[in-house]
């Protein structure tokens, strides 16, 4: 039955029995469901973040790219327009030269054209042929070649056909001896004179593809992208991979680039992604065509898509970091007030707790001392109440024994017997020992009602002997009353103090009466008389201790009244009504219980 | 407590959306262009327009596939030892992949064989190397080749006459030709060729290959084997020549001797034998793909080391060209490389 020493507060009671999908109690703890909880929510809304950014940076990208490979396009459309007007106005003052001139053979105009050859780098060849493909002159001065078949190549014939300046195709220049170079052909007819002669030939002017090449060089569309230029017939006049075009290793789709003078498109026939910009150049027809790779474009986009990994990659860290931290921050207090309120089950009441930290966990502790307090408080008071209880208990005890009263009772037995009247005295004896035995009564505190009211009765009889029938009195109770518990000789003082104050200075007959009646679950017990009756002040301080009757027992009212409330609660005890020369009424009040009803002072008892 | 599971399903749905989109992304529909590959190309010579042109290609492919290519060739084609030493020096090196032109098939077996012990995978090109270990063949059919050499010169004698080879070889002037032995050291390009010119000139019973001399990649040396030829064979009506070097001695000499009764059928493209074509000193020329090979032969590389499955073999063709379609527009763009 003894508990553990100093175990004041069961403990971890229950929760270990109701265990059943529970996790560990690792896993509840608040550091870990903060962590995770805080973890998965910022990741969550990073995610979420992250892919609306992604979305909305890729697609701006994409257009941006776009948008940049159109300018740059435009950009080479713009200055290949130049370049060609530049030819055109190279050719046009060939042109001009060679009809001004005199004579075709004059020094003079061979001169001019080695200037304007110097003045060009790309300028290849100025030659001027007969309409049967007879040399006429030309600079730089070099040779023909045998079976040039020039008379079938594309510039001569179109020259031949229309009187427009025409451009050729890129092909190899197999005219002249010691080199064969990949040239644009511009040609046209022009009169010349030789010999005062006014004669037609074809002026050829060749190009080779440095400045087309430098400028189309330039563009820089992403990593692998660049741009490439086409004939009105879909022939490649430039391409940065050109060997790899002739060589068969590289593939243009270039017929829906011919389709259209100005456009944009998605373009999937070498398997990837490709963006394709067309433009057209007025004079030549050529088409500038941009291609950007995809994936280059969506290179930002991967990159974009690395760098959020990354960035997710470090929020989780940090996230777990900070969370975890700031889970300690909050969990530590807690952890450290349930291990000093740990101590304190322990017994040790004097822990105080000074637990810093969170407002609610300071406010905790605060109220944790305050409770502690509360609780010494308590047990003081308790230890007080078990004193005072022991001390009224035995002050009754002593009051028992108090030799006043019994001198004075057995005086008067003395007195009787003197005077020869045996009935009376083994009535005072018989009484006088009943007295007694209901005040031992085996040392028990609680008696029932009977028991107690027999105790008063046999205490009357006796001390109506002594007051030789100055009083009377009448005790009633209901019968159901009697098997009720009561602490024991709580009628003895009150009836001591009426017969003391209230009757024995009377000049009539007093009257006690003592009535115990059940109302509402309580023992309502009364006793009154119609004595003097005392004043208000009396009444105020006779429970409180101020007044204590000179004779009698030596118990005091505020006795019964402590021993009453120590038992059954401060609430009950006794009340006084009184009115001077009219009497007083004395009402004590305690709740109903019946033997074993948990008395616990009489568990107390048998404990002991 | 059914709050932390869903909570821990999220974080972990969360890390799985992370992981596989970061796996998505990176799947290559193209030749990965992100790491610089060190790809050592091996050629028989340090000059001559063919292997310039084989260059050109492969830096092509190198510029395109983000290689670091490095370029060794000898002085000669006949040089097999400095060869097999660049070979030992790319192994050295650690090179990803070997591209190698064998100016000597069996010479170089046993270093393709080291390189391949070094986990050092090799791609041969233009001309075969006699290992096994060689992950694939770029370059053109030489049997073929020269059976169309053949065919054209026949064809240009009318089906009769003498006919002279001048051929390349390895066969340093150290090691006599006919004292080889049961070993063959020479060029398997060279060998091919020859083959294949004999087989087809073989069907026709008045023609007679008179004599076949092998020049060791020198333009002088090739000249005074076509002297020494004609002196030697005054009724020769053709000539077929089996290599540049070979095309171009022999072009300056009957250039230079005005020989118009004798008809030639050269080997490659270079500038000076287009001049010669043009001018009618040679009837014809067999061309192969140089640009093709070098750049096959590294884009091969690129894709062996990803990881890609190439083809054993890749044939770039051969062509035949003459006066008439020269000035072809696809067969310009053979026959001139598009030089910035």
């Amino acid at each position: 039955m003894t508990k553990p020493k100093g175990t004041f507060f069961p403990l971890r009671p229950q929760s270990r029995k109701r265990g059943k999908i529970r996790l560990s109690s690792k896993l509840r703890s608040i550091q870990l469901i903060i962590t995770l909880t805080f973890t998965a929510v910022t990741v969550a809304v990073a995610v979420i973040v992250s892919i609306m950014l992604y979305g909305k940076f890729a697609n701006t990208a994409e257009e941006n790219a776009n948008l940049n490979m159109q300018q740059i396009i435009e950009q080479v459309n713009y200055n290949l327009e130049l370049y060609v007007k530049g030819m055109g106005s190279i050719f046009a003052t060939a042109e001009k030269q060679i009809t001004t001139s005199q004579s075709i053979d004059s020094p003079l105009l061979y001169e001019r054209m080695d200037t304007l050859m110097s003045s060009r780098e790309d300028l290849v060849s100025v030659a001027v042929f007969t309409p049967q493909g007879k040399y006429v002159v030309g600079t730089p001065g070099q040779s023909m070649r045998l079976n040039t078949q020039l008379e079938s190549q594309s510039w001569f014939t179109t020259a031949k056909r229309t009187s427009e300046i025409s451009y050729s195709a890129p092909h190899i220049q197999n005219l002249f001896k010691g080199r064969y170079t990949w040239v644009v052909s511009i040609s046209k007819m022009i009169q010349y004179r030789e010999n005062g002669e006014l004669k037609t030939g074809v002026l050829l002017l060749d190009f080779n593809f440095r400045t087309i090449d430098e400028l189309s060089r330039q563009v820089k569309l992403g990593k692998r992208g660049y741009a490439y230029i086409l004939d009105p017939l879909g022939n490649i006049v430039y391409h940065p991979q050109q060997q790899l075009i002739y060589a068969g290793l590289k593939y243009e789709n270039v017929e829906p680039v011919l389709e259209y003078a100005f456009r944009s498109y998605l373009d999937e026939s070498t398997g990837e992604k490709r963006f394709i910009t067309v433009r057209t150049l007025a004079q030549t027809g050529w088409k500038i065509v941009g291609v950007a790779y995809y994936d280059e474009i969506v290179t930002t986009k991967r990159d974009l898509n690395q760098f959020l990994s990354w960035f997710l990659a470090v929020v989780l860290v940090c996230v777990i970091a900070v969370s975890v931290f700031l889970s300690w921050l909050i969990a530590s207090p807690i952890r450290k007030l349930e291990r000093t309120v740990k101590q304190v089950g322990e017994g040790d009441l004097n822990t105080p707790i000074n637990v810093s930290g969170a407002y609610e966990v300071e406010q905790l502790s605060k109220r944790f001392n305050m409770m502690l307090q509360r609780i010494r408080q308590l047990m003081d008071q308790i230890i007080y109440e078990q004193e005072t209880k022991r001390k009224g208990e035995l002050e009754v005890l002593q009051s028992q024994i108090n030799p006043h009263f019994l001198y004075n009772t057995l005086n008067s037995v003395i007195r009787l017997a003197e005077r020869g009247k045996t009935d009376e005295v083994v009535t005072m004896i018989q009484s006088l020992s009943k007295f007694f035995r209901i005040s031992l009564s085996k040392g028990k505190n609680i008696i029932t009602i009977q028991e107690e009211l027999d105790h008063i009765r046999h205490y009357l009889v006796i001390q109506s002997f002594r007051f030789k029938n100055k009083f009377r009195y009448e005790i009633t109770a209901q019968d159901e009353v009697l098997q009720y518990q009561t602490v024991k000789l709580i009628l003895q003082p009150i009836v001591e103090n009426a017969l003391y104050h209230g009757i024995e200075m009377m000049p009539d007959e007093g009257l006690i009466s003592i009535s115990a009646e059940l109302k509402d679950g309580l023992i309502i017990i009364t006793v009154s008389d119609n004595g003097l009756g005392m004043s208000k002040e009396t009444m105020n301080v006779i429970l409180s201790g101020g007044v204590k009757s000179g004779s009698g027992s030596g118990v005091g009212v505020r006795n019964v009244h402590e021993r009453i409330g120590l038992y059954y609660g401060r609430e009950y005890g006794l009340t006084f009504q009184s009115e001077i020369e009219e009497g007083t009424i004395v009402t004590i009040v305690f709740p109903a219980r019946l033997a074993g009803e948990g008395m616990e002072e009489q568990k107390e008892e048998t404990n002991r | 407590m059914r709050n932390i599971r869903f909570w821990l399903t999220l974080l972990l749905c969360g890390v799985l959306w992370i992981s596989v989109s970061s796996c998505f992304n990176s799947s290559p529909a193209y030749i990965s262009t992100n790491k610089t590959r060190n790809i050592h190309l091996i050629v028989k010579m340090n000059k001559g327009d063919y292997w310039n042109t084989v260059k050109l290609g492969a830096d092509a492919a190198a510029k395109e596939f983000n290689v670091k290519l490095t370029f060794k060739a000898p002085d000669s084609e006949s040089d097999i030892d400095e060869q097999v030493g660049m070979v030992e020096d790319s192994i050295k090196e650690k090179a990803d992949v070997i591209i190698l032109a064998a100016s000597s098939y069996m010479g170089l077996a046993q270093v393709v064989d080291q390189a391949a012990y070094y986990k050092i995978p090799v791609i041969s090109v233009d001309a075969e190397v006699g290992s096994a270990r060689v992950q694939a063949y770029v370059g053109s059919n030489g049997y073929e080749a020269g059976q169309k050499s053949a065919e054209r010169l026949i064809q240009l004698l009318q089906g009769y006459g003498e006919i002279g080879i001048i051929n390349f070889t390895n066969s340093s002037l150290n090691v006599a030709p006919d004292s080889s032995g049961s070993i063959d050291y020479g060029a398997r390009d060279a060998d091919e060729r020859e083959k294949g010119f004999l087989n087809y000139a073989a069907r026709y019973p008045n023609v007679k290959v008179v004599q076949i001399a092998y020049t060791s990649s020198s333009t002088v040396e090739a000249e005074a084997l076509t002297r020494e030829m004609l002196k030697k064979h005054p009724n020769l009506r053709g000539i077929a020549t089996l290599n540049e070097i070979a095309s171009q001695g022999a072009a300056k000499v009957i250039q230079s001797l005005s020989l118009d009764n004798i008809k030639m059928v050269a080997f490659d493209s270079s500038p000076s034998m287009m001049e010669s074509l043009q001018d009618g000193t040679v009837q014809a020329t067999v061309i192969q793909n140089p640009f093709s090979n070098g750049y096959l032969a590294v884009k091969y590389a690129v894709e062996a080391l990803e990881g890609v499955a190439i083809p054993e073999r890749v044939d770039t063709g051969t062509k035949l060209i003459d006066l008439e379609n020269m000035l072809w527009p696809e067969n310009q763009k053979l026959l001139f490389p598009f030089v910035r």
